[in-house]
């Protein structure tokens, strides 16, 4: 009987603590309007948080207000469940690509640019890119960049190649990467490009978009009424299309099996395995550490059949979250985040007291005053500035992730196949566009 | 509920019930409750993990099938709509085709390996339990370090470690994940070499059910080794495998993770299954309005197989 009162009564407190943990799980999280803190989030990895330290430590130390902040890698997954909970993180900085997303869930509260200290030193361009379909505009800028071409310097110099300028001498110096053993160690083992061309998340299509632009192709065109047209299947974007393919049936140009890889899964730049990407700046900094900085070459984009050479641009924005009673205090951290200050913090790779190298997480400065080559000191980040002053992006206004999906989608399909028929894979994205465009209440 | 139960009483129940009366009531009362109690105590901390994490979020999933989810605004109820998109997609119906191929290859391909794995270690000496634990390896390794691993055996350039050694023979490199074609079948491969070993040992223990006389005895007859597998081993050997089809039919519905980390659905949706498909929709494109309809979808389909599966068998185990 003894036993058994012991017994019951230990059951009886596991069940107690169980239950209590539960609940405890379920009360945290919730912020009251009067503390002076926010809570910032950003998509990033440990060198780019260390970067977003650094800058909100400065902010902390200027104005008293202290920043809770939480870089999460899940960024849109940890998203949703925090707008499940109505409690969303009063600031979020992400992707310039989600505003139309988030815009069309309810998470952002409208800015008006007018009341925002220093508005005027970022260029009207670069507000009206955060305009959404309904005319109001829903983030602060914060950090813009352009695709590069990225070389291997020290291959292309052994191999007596000059920079490629076009198309077909990027062909050619991909080539000789792959057959004329760069890397001088006696074994066919280098290749010319590296390519992230999944599927997943619309990879392809962020690698294959500036060649499509290059050609003079496009995917959606903004008729500037709040309406947007698919004008993907055109001669110049079959025109781009052939040109990808060929680098992927060429053997050696593309590293093999980068169909199915992410960006995640081609470290080949900096592992000396490949010496050609087109890719965002902000992985000059990786890859200096990685092959050295005399090494790393970054030209502008070599020119399509018309001479085009613009590339994909995106960018990052500050996003004011719809369920903070913080506005002022998320006002501030906005202002004082576009000063040529906070902006130079973030362009700049610092060691941090932990050891820790930042990577830069503003790439090109919104803020107009901030001459990009003197914070840089770096010839190279000239070409990044001309690169973005030629550029096309997606549209942010509207929810682009279906269309990216499509596009990427139907790309890595008929990049996969050398026989594929590239007229029947445009006219399916075309028509995926027509129908999601319809979806999303933006055809004409 | 002892004391509430009345029936036809009989009486010499009567004499002992009333002699009783009094005193047992109030004891039989007491010792009901203490002794119904203690159980469903020790019941509460699994039942309430159960709820919570397990019924819980499937009746939610169920919940947000039939409801456009906007975890902000507030979710807008729309019926059936969800379920229609998922079977109006081109792309699910592709999944599905591509699941069933996976997972009629895969089980047909894991049984016969897994029966020639056994047939080839069954034995009692102690070689032999040596090499079963080696072959049983592949069950017990996590699946994502599997496919990791083969991954980079499958590497589509020269220098992958297989393509390396086909070289050698003189046999160009294969594209294998990164080939449209043969990427699906490649998966199925992988998917054989996890699950075989699993078959193995069931189909040992089916193995030594039988009876080593009729062995024998067939010895005496002088039958083959062809006649005696035909005759003797497979008839014996029909639970095991009616096992180990039941399980392998239903586990490869839901087949995501090798898929995932070989191929991530690619190259060009060739091996996307129903269940990465699920998650892209879910978890990349946030439409998890769609992704709990299909995942409902796929709650259903197993549970239909299942429970026909146990009625099937249950009938033959009558007829018997």
């Amino acid at each position: 009987m003894k036993t058994r009162t012991v017994r019951s009564g230990v059951a009886l407190a596991i069940t107690v603590g169980m239950v209590g943990t539960l609940a405890a799980c379920s009360t945290s999280g919730s912020s009251t309007s009067d503390d002076q803190s926010l809570e910032v989030w950003t998509r990033s990895a440990a060198d780019a948080a260390a970067s977003y330290q650094l800058v909100f430590d400065a902010f902390t130390k200027k104005t008293g207000i202290k920043i809770d902040y939480k870089p999460v890698q899940e960024f849109d997954t940890q998203l949703q469940a925090r707008a499940g909970q109505k409690d969303l993180p009063d600031v979020l900085i992400n992707d310039a690509g989600s505003l139309g997303n988030y815009v069309s869930q309810g998470f952002l509260l409208p800015i008006d640019r007018t009341t925002i200290e220093g508005n005027d030193q970022i260029s009207d361009a670069t507000w009206d890119e955060n305009v959404g379909t309904d005319g109001e505009t829903y983030g602060v800028p914060w950090s813009r960049q352009a695709n590069v071409t990225i070389i291997r310097k020290d291959w292309r110099e052994k191999l007596g190649l000059p920079v490629p300028t076009t198309w077909d001498e990027l062909t050619a110096l991909g080539e000789a990467f792959a057959t004329q053993d760069p890397d001088g160690n006696g074994v066919a083992d280098t290749y010319g490009m590296v390519v992230p061309g999944s599927a997943q998340n619309g990879y392809s299509i962020r690698w294959g978009a500036s060649y499509i632009f290059q050609a003079g192709g496009g995917l959606l065109k903004d008729n500037g009424d709040g309406s947007y047209t698919s004008v993907v299947d055109s001669p110049e974007t079959e025109q781009a299309v052939e040109w990808m393919r060929a680098q992927f049936c060429t053997p050696g140009v593309v590293v093999p099996g980068s169909i199915n890889l992410t960006t995640a899964d081609t470290p080949f730049f900096a592992q000396g395995i490949a010496g050609i990407y087109q890719t965002g700046p902000y992985n000059i900094s990786s890859f200096d550490t990685a092959v050295g900085a005399e090494n790393v070459e970054v030209i502008p984009m070599p020119a399509g059949p018309g001479g085009g050479v613009t590339s994909l641009a995106e960018g990052e924005n500050i996003y004011f979250g719809a369920s903070s009673k913080k506005n002022d205090l998320q006002k501030q951290l906005a202002e004082f985040l576009i000063t040529p200050e906070a902006q130079e913090i973030a362009m700049k790779v610092e060691t941090t007291d932990s050891g820790v190298v930042t990577q830069p997480v503003v790439r090109l400065p919104v803020n107009q005053n901030v001459d990009v080559a003197a914070v840089k000191d770096d010839p190279r980040w000239d070409v990044v500035s001309q690169a973005y002053s030629d550029s096309q992006y997606f549209p942010y206004a509207i929810d682009f992730l279906p269309f990216r999906q499509i596009a990427g989608d139907e790309l890595n399909a008929l990049l996969a196949d050398c026989n594929s028929d590239i007229g029947a894979g445009l006219k399916a994205i075309d028509a995926g566009f027509v129908a999601e465009l319809d979806n999303q209440g933006l055809s004409r | 509920m002892t004391t509430l139960s009345t029936g036809p009483v009989t009486p010499a129940e009567r004499t002992t019930r009333s002699a009783g009366a009094a005193a047992r009531p109030t004891q039989r009362r007491r010792r009901f409750t203490r002794r119904s109690l203690i159980p469903w105590l020790f019941l509460v901390p699994g039942l309430v993990l159960g709820a919570t994490f397990k019924f819980g979020p499937m009746i939610e999933g169920i919940r947000m099938s039939f409801v456009k989810v906007q975890p902000f605004l507030g979710d807008i109820f729309i019926g059936f709509d969800n379920y229609a998109k998922v079977i109006g997609d081109q792309r699910f119906m592709d999944a599905l085709a591509h699941t069933v191929l996976i997972g009629g290859g895969q089980t047909i391909g894991a049984l016969i390996l897994g029966t020639a794995l056994a047939l080839l270690l069954e034995g009692t000496t102690r070689r032999l339990w040596f090499v079963r634990t080696a072959v049983f390896l592949p069950v017990v390794t996590a699946v994502a370090v599997v496919g990791e691993i083969w991954r980079i055996l499958l590497f589509p350039t020269e220098s992958g470690f297989v393509n390396s050694i086909l070289g050698m023979v003189g046999i160009d490199a294969q594209g294998f994940l990164s080939d449209p074609n043969t990427a699906l079948g490649y998966v199925m491969v992988v998917g054989m070499w996890i699950s075989a070993p699993y078959n193995m040992v069931i189909i040992l223990a089916g193995l030594a059910g039988i009876d080593r006389a009729l062995y024998e005895s067939a010895a005496v007859d002088g039958v083959t080794t062809r006649q005696r597998l035909r005759y003797i081993v497979l008839p014996a050997l029909r639970p095991a495998i009616s096992v180990v089809l039941t399980l392998a039919a239903i586990r490869s519905l839901r087949i995501f993770t090798e898929v995932y980390v070989l191929t991530g659905g690619g190259p060009a949706g060739s091996t996307e299954v129903w269940m990465t498909r699920v998650y892209s929709l879910g978890f990349k494109s946030n439409d998890l309005g769609v992704a709990s309809a299909a995942s409902v979808l796929l709650l259903i389909t197993t549970l239909v197989l299942t429970v026909a599966v146990r009625m099937l068998s249950n009938r033959k185990e009558r007829t018997r």
